[in-house]
């Protein structure tokens, strides 16, 4: 088996230039069949750039993209009937229904044995089959696109920012959707800004930041390797608490009036920080010992956090 | 090809027209206004009859039978103004084009000629006119006619230059015949062009196009679909003109081959300029702005509404270079004259248009992003 065989995907020092900006710089990365890959960045990243050359749209400036062992600039007719795609901002035909919508592309891939249903009941559908696609919610729509993108099973499915613009409500629903095809066992590249749905939902997450990628492994890893630190948390109505904390040397951070967290080296430091309280008479109603999540691990590694796909510089 | 995904396209297509009733109002219901209004407008103008202001300064018997003569010839509806008014005022307050004064003395002049056939005294019937009225002209063409007749029939002298009409038509024709292929070329013109440009542009700002190019469907597929999908509305369309035309207006226009060729290549070369357009301008709105600045010129200077004949040599010139005035006059080569060698003279050159326009617009249409 060649090496790309066993990739979905593979990308081989890929370079996007429009003009004189840099959309993509010199990235390198591969996807395992099978597997929920997540391209996690902020708008501008270079993230539906590269999505996109993957899917046949766009054309490299340089490097190698290939999928399912296929060069991506030379097949792209083979590629495209073995890859699902909801684009970003995905829409269709006004007033072309639901099932509708469904049967087209599902002509458009000579698939006549689509199981429409199947795809409806995945996509949670079942009461808008004979809605017109201008009457459907956001949420809606981005269900039926990922729908759209299954209709000729395909071994790739690629979902670009399939929940932005979503109510927190809606987005849970496309994330039900989105785990009902990892259990499918599809190969999925999910580009996304929202951190927690890249840490729900996916096996690998690529940091990427200003064209190029800062890291890339499972939510865990890239926790393991790039937080060597703990965070204590302290709920304590008692004032005093804050400055205890501060005078053994560490840095507290009031999350809110009765709450403070701190970052720690160790058990050893916690240790201090509790002896310190203790001797001074202070108290506290609880504590909460736990690893940096994803979100703060994005914000060592790109020196922004992300508020609705935006990065925001962090005032340290 | 695939007719597969043609088929898909054109169910698509179809549905989202007649669920759309803007659009079946503009794609049917609006030609067949236009020939409603129009020829309505047109069969009036065949006995058409103009108010006519006469001041009789004389107020004899004499000018009072020149005022019935004027009265008989049909074409005017005699309105006297009173002769102790000052006649240019009068048709100024009141913004009358013309008023025709019969001076005093009119029948003592008459009468020296008739019995003395005094040669020296003429009678100088006044026109007061309004130049920048359009209809004036016509008015006093009409009005020289009957007094020419009034002169000759006073020195009683037999006519040496008679006429007489031979139409080069089996059978009276009316400027409602006229108009009819107009119609139909310009509504299949309007829809081919619009149609291709908002589907195209549209679809490609929501992002469908986007869509589309990671499935199966190629250019070809694509763009044979949106050609037949314009082909069979303008059929509807066409259809629908035609029905209107033969039973309100009793139009007698000959059908035959010639209008399918000339829908047919109409629907290609004006998807293709369509496509063009979707090319070179980034939004639909300015898409569909470039679509109107090419429809509308065409629409008034190919002969749609009214003959190329009536324009100054400069547009006259300039409106043989529009493929719409092409595939009027070879309509009505062919609906009219019933011409066949003409027709198809006219086919050939806007089929060459066509043929060029749709290339270009295979070619310039382009799905992947840069």
């Amino acid at each position: 088996m060649t090496k790309e065989a066993e990739h979905a995907i593979a990308v081989e020092t890929l370079t996007k230039l429009y003009g004189d900006l840099t959309a993509v710089n010199d990235i390198s990365f591969t996807v395992r069949q099978g597997e929920v890959f997540a391209f996690l960045g902020p708008n501008g990243a270079g993230k539906t750039t590269t999505v996109e050359i993957i899917e046949t749209i766009r054309t490299p400036t340089s490097g190698k993209v290939s999928l399912l062992g296929m060069d991506v600039t030379k097949k792209k007719h083979d590629i495209v009937r073995r890859i699902g795609v909801l684009p970003q901002g995905f829409s269709s035909f006004d007033r072309i229904t639901v099932r509708e919508t469904l049967q087209y592309y599902a002509r458009l891939f000579g698939c006549g044995n689509t199981d429409i249903d199947g795809l409806i009941e995945l996509a949670n559908l079942q009461d808008k089959t004979n809605e017109q696609f201008k009457n459907l919610s956001g949420g809606l729509k981005q269900r039926l696109g990922i729908a759209i993108a299954l209709v000729n099973n395909p071994d790739v499915v690629f979902l670009d920012e399939p929940t932005t613009g979503l109510d927190p409500r809606a987005r849970r629903q496309v994330w039900d959707v989105l785990l009902g095809l990892r259990k499918k066992g599809k190969t999925v590249f999910l580009t996304t800004h929202y951190i927690e749905e890249a840490e729900l939902l996916a096996d690998t997450v690529a940091i990427i930041d200003k064209g190029s990628i800062v890291a890339i492994g499972s939510p865990a890893e890239l926790i393991e390797s790039n937080a060597d630190y703990l965070v204590l948390k302290l709920q304590s109505v008692d004032e005093s608490v804050f400055e205890l904390v501060r005078k053994t040397g560490f840095e507290p951070v009031r999350t809110d009036p009765h709450n403070i967290t701190v970052q720690v080296g160790g058990p050893d430091d916690i240790r201090t920080i509790l002896v310190a309280i203790k001797d001074a008479g202070a108290l506290f109603l609880s504590l909460d010992v736990c690893k940096p999540n994803l979100e703060e691990v994005f914000l060592k590694l790109t020196g922004a956090a992300l508020r609705d796909g935006c990065a925001e510089e962090v005032i340290s | 090809m695939s007719p597969r995904v043609i088929a898909a396209n054109l169910i698509v297509s179809i549905k989202s027209f007649y669920r759309e009733t803007t659009a079946v109002f503009f794609r049917i219901a609006f030609p067949v206004l236009l020939i409603l209004v129009f020829g309505t407008i047109f069969m009036n103008q065949d006995n058409v009859r103009f108010d006519f202001f006469v001041q009789d300064l004389d107020q004899t018997d004499m000018s009072a039978e020149l005022i019935r003569t004027l009265d008989l010839s049909e074409n005017f509806t005699i309105i006297p103004v009173d002769p102790a008014l000052d006649a240019s005022q009068y048709a100024k307050d009141n913004k009358l084009n013309l008023v025709v004064v019969i001076p005093k003395g009119y029948k003592h002049s008459l009468i020296r000629r008739m019995t003395r056939n005094d040669l020296d005294d003429p009678v100088t019937v006044t026109y007061i006119y309004d130049p920048s009225s359009t209809a004036v002209d016509t008015k006093m063409q009409i009005l020289n006619v009957v007094f020419a007749e009034i002169n000759q029939t006073i020195s009683d002298t037999p006519a040496f230059i008679t006429s007489e009409k031979s139409s080069i038509l089996d059978r009276d024709y009316r400027f409602i015949d006229f108009f009819v292929p107009g119609i139909i070329a310009m509504t299949v013109m309007t829809a081919s062009l619009l149609g291709a440009v908002n589907v195209n542009a549209e679809l490609r700002q929501k992002g469908v196009i986007k869509k589309l190019s990671t499935t199966p469907i190629t250019h070809t597929d694509w763009i044979l679909s949106n050609v037949l999908y314009q082909v069979l509305l303008s059929v509807i369309s066409t259809a629908s003109i035609l029905l209107v035309s033969y039973t309100v207006f009793n139009v007698r226009l000959q059908l035959n081959l010639w209008l399918p060729i000339f829908v047919v290549l109409d629907v290609f070369a004006f998807v293709g300029i369509g496509m063009i357009l979707t090319r070179v301008a980034k939004e639909a709105e300015s898409a569909a702005a470039a679509a109107n600045a090419i429809m509308f010129p065409m629409m008034f200077l190919s002969g749609t509404f009214f003959p190329v004949e009536m324009m100054p040599g400069f547009l006259q010139t300039f409106s043989r270079i529009l493929p719409l005035y092409y595939v009027n006059e070879g309509l009505r080569a062919s609906m009219i004259f019933t011409d066949n060698m003409l027709a198809m003279n006219y086919a050939v050159i806007v089929g060459i248009f066509a043929a060029i326009m749709f290339v270009l617009g295979l070619i310039t249409t382009k799905w992947e992003e840069e």
